[in-house]
């Protein structure tokens, strides 16, 4: 009885609503209809990785082909190298690209002069406000054959004859984390720095009674007091692991270095537009975005456990 | 505090002092790792190609010029370039601010009962998207390709500076809508009178974010406008660095026929890379407060 009286009111409520509010409700329609199209049309879109796909044909008059274009990549002989490429690469990020701004907050927590301070953070994030296709420009010119590295290096007489960086398949690898981690590093670290500027005043107070030295204090409070921020970061990374950037890739790879750079993103966007064969594209790139979805719950749940830490 | 700091300072150890000095001056060569590039780039720029062949230019121009500069001006496409990503900048900020924030006025009325709803619907689009080959069919059925439509119109509304723009408005108490509301204004007067102007601090943040990303942005202009009728600065930087990939090829063949010409890619590169990067290194310093409060923004309610 009181249930029903509760819906009834509730409903009445909804057409009042509707009445009074109406600049409300328009907005939201609005809103609406932007997010079904732009967001939930591209979701439903991915239908076409089952399907033998042909443009400006309805998608119930083409093929349903089930998993085949799944049976057909993991065929290919490039699949093996997609996978070691993106794994690789994202991993260094993870990694070493990951460990760097942590090391350049602690270390910047150390200058004691704020002007000095706040001189270098600034000067920090400068290349994560710069496009890729500048960095790429700067990364020609300074590797290139005529660049300045060349120039150091032949001088030392470490080389006879300038190299040519950007296509050796050796180097690559290490070119594009060096290259990510000066573009990103003094981002990544303001968070750090924040953490670190909440960290208790007193426990350094107490830690100094203590008798504890400065790297001590750095070891046993700092890191600590941190150590929150790191691990939920690491939680989000690693349902990027499948992520190992393209932009970078298409502006500073070669042909030369193809074997080495070329990655899931890359091999979705060459035979999705430019080859047209949308369908077998659009199935890589759902699988990596299912593969990604798994593994972040999967980290959620272990962290959840071990650290007692959880995003959602 | 300060006591702290001051009886540290008396106790510094040797062993503290020596790692202070080479923490400045890690400090100090990590600032130059961070500028050096852009300033090579400039030095570089205002150096008369056929001398930065020769090699050994580090940091101050040997043959000043601005003939780099000039034959990139002259090149009629660029100046439209530029006036196309500063509108494309103004444009998809402005629209992208009103709309995704009046999404985020409306899911924090405490008494609308689609607040909710609203907030999930958005909120999903975080988790999952619709993938690079989906979103490049859509866009290129609805005909937004080759316009000037697909740099706004696709960002209109972003789940992301939603959340970001609610947080910041629940913590505006809630006794000033009302009491407009009272006085009959209506609800998108009240987000343009009262509630926008209180927002300012995120607002700028957002923008900053905003108009960078439009400013850098170069992929989606070539996926969706590949016709180049709406080229914007960046890319025509990347034809640049395209052609000097053939160029280069070329001068391995004909070193002395490049090397006589005053222009060359590097040069031109150069150039180009220094009117792509000025606005952003002019603008940056002025906005870092917000953007960096923005980020702190983010991470605690991300």
């Amino acid at each position: 009885m009181k249930n029903e009286k509760k819906t009834k009111s509730k409903k009445a409520g909804l057409m009042k609503s509707f009445r009074t509010q109406k600049q409300i409700w328009l907005i939201c329609a609005i809103a609406l209809v932007w997010v079904i199209v732009f967001c939930y049309v591209p979701m439903l879109g991915n239908v076409i990785a089952f399907f033998d796909y042909v443009p400006g044909k309805n998608i119930l008059d083409c093929e349903f082909i089930g998993l085949k274009h799944w049976k057909d990549f993991f065929a290919l002989p490039d699949m093996w190298r997609v996978f070691r490429n993106t794994l690789v690469i994202s991993g260094l990020n993870m990694t070493v690209g990951f460990v760097a701004p942590i090391i350049f907050a602690l270390l910047l927590n150390e200058i004691h002069q704020t002007v000095f301070k706040k001189v270098i953070q600034t000067i920090s994030y400068l290349p994560y406000f710069i496009s890729w296709v500048v960095v790429a420009s700067i990364l020609m010119t300074l590797l290139g054959t005529e660049g300045n590295i060349n120039g150091i290096l032949q001088s030392l007489g470490l080389i006879d004859k300038p190299i040519s960086f950007l296509n050796e398949k050796n180097m690559f690898w290490g070119i594009l984390t060096s290259a990510n981690i000066w573009k990103d590093l003094g981002w990544s670290a303001i968070i750090y720095i924040s953490a670190i500027a909440g960290v208790d005043q007193e426990l350094y107070q107490a830690g100094s009674v203590d008798g504890l030295g400065r790297f001590g204090k750095v070891w046993h409070i700092t890191l600590p007091g941190i150590a929150p921020t790191i691990i939920l970061l690491f939680i989000m990374n690693i349902g990027n692991i499948l992520n190992a950037g393209f932009e970078q890739q298409l502006l500073i790879g070669t042909p030369l270095t193809k074997e080495v750079y070329e990655n899931i993103d890359t091999y979705v966007y060459r035979y999705g537009v430019q080859i047209g064969r949308y369908s077998f594209a659009t199935a890589i790139g759902l699988m990596k975005s299912a593969i990604g979805f798994g593994l972040v719950i999967m980290a959620n749940k272990i962290s959840g456990k071990v650290a007692d830490m959880r995003l959602f | 505090m300060n006591m702290v700091n001051k009886k540290s300072k008396i106790k510094t150890s040797t062993g503290s002092k020596i790692f202070d000095v080479f923490n400045t001056l890690f400090m100090l060569a990590f600032a130059f790792v961070m500028i050096y590039p852009f300033w090579n780039q400039l030095v570089i720029s205002l150096n008369e190609g056929s001398d930065t062949v020769r090699g050994g230019l580090s940091f101050w121009p040997r043959m000043f010029t601005l003939g780099n500069y000039a034959y990139i001006f002259q090149r009629s496409n660029i100046v439209r370039g530029a006036l196309i990503s500063v509108l494309r900048a103004l444009v998809g900020t402005a629209s992208c601010i009103l709309c995704t924030g009046l999404l985020a006025y409306v899911t924090t009325i405490q008494h609308f009962a689609g607040r909710r709803f609203m907030r999930l619907i958005y909120v999903i689009t975080m988790y999952f998207g619709g993938g690079l080959i989906p979103t490049y069919l859509l866009y290129t059925q609805l005909g937004l390709t080759e316009t000037f439509t697909v740099y706004w119109l696709p960002g209109l509304f972003s789940a992301y500076y939603m959340i970001l723009l609610a947080s910041f408005m629940s913590g505006i108490p809630d006794s000033l809508a009302e009491s407009a509301r009272l006085d009959g204004a209506t609800e998108l007067k009240i987000y343009f009178r009262v509630i926008l102007p209180l927002c300012k601090p995120v607002i700028a943040a957002i923008a900053v974010m905003l108009a960078v990303t439009h400013w850098n942005s170069w992929f989606d202009i070539m996926l969706y406008n590949s016709s180049g009728n709406w080229d914007t600065l960046q890319v025509y930087l990347r034809k640049i660095l395209l052609e000097s990939e053939q160029a280069a090829k070329l001068l391995n063949d004909q070193k002395q026929y490049e090397a006589m010409r005053n222009l060359t890619t590097t040069s031109i590169r150069a150039a180009a890379t220094m009117i792509v990067t000025i606005p952003i290194v002019c603008v940056y310093p002025f906005f870092q407060k917000y953007f960096v409060g923005g980020m702190t923004i983010g991470a605690v309610k991300g």
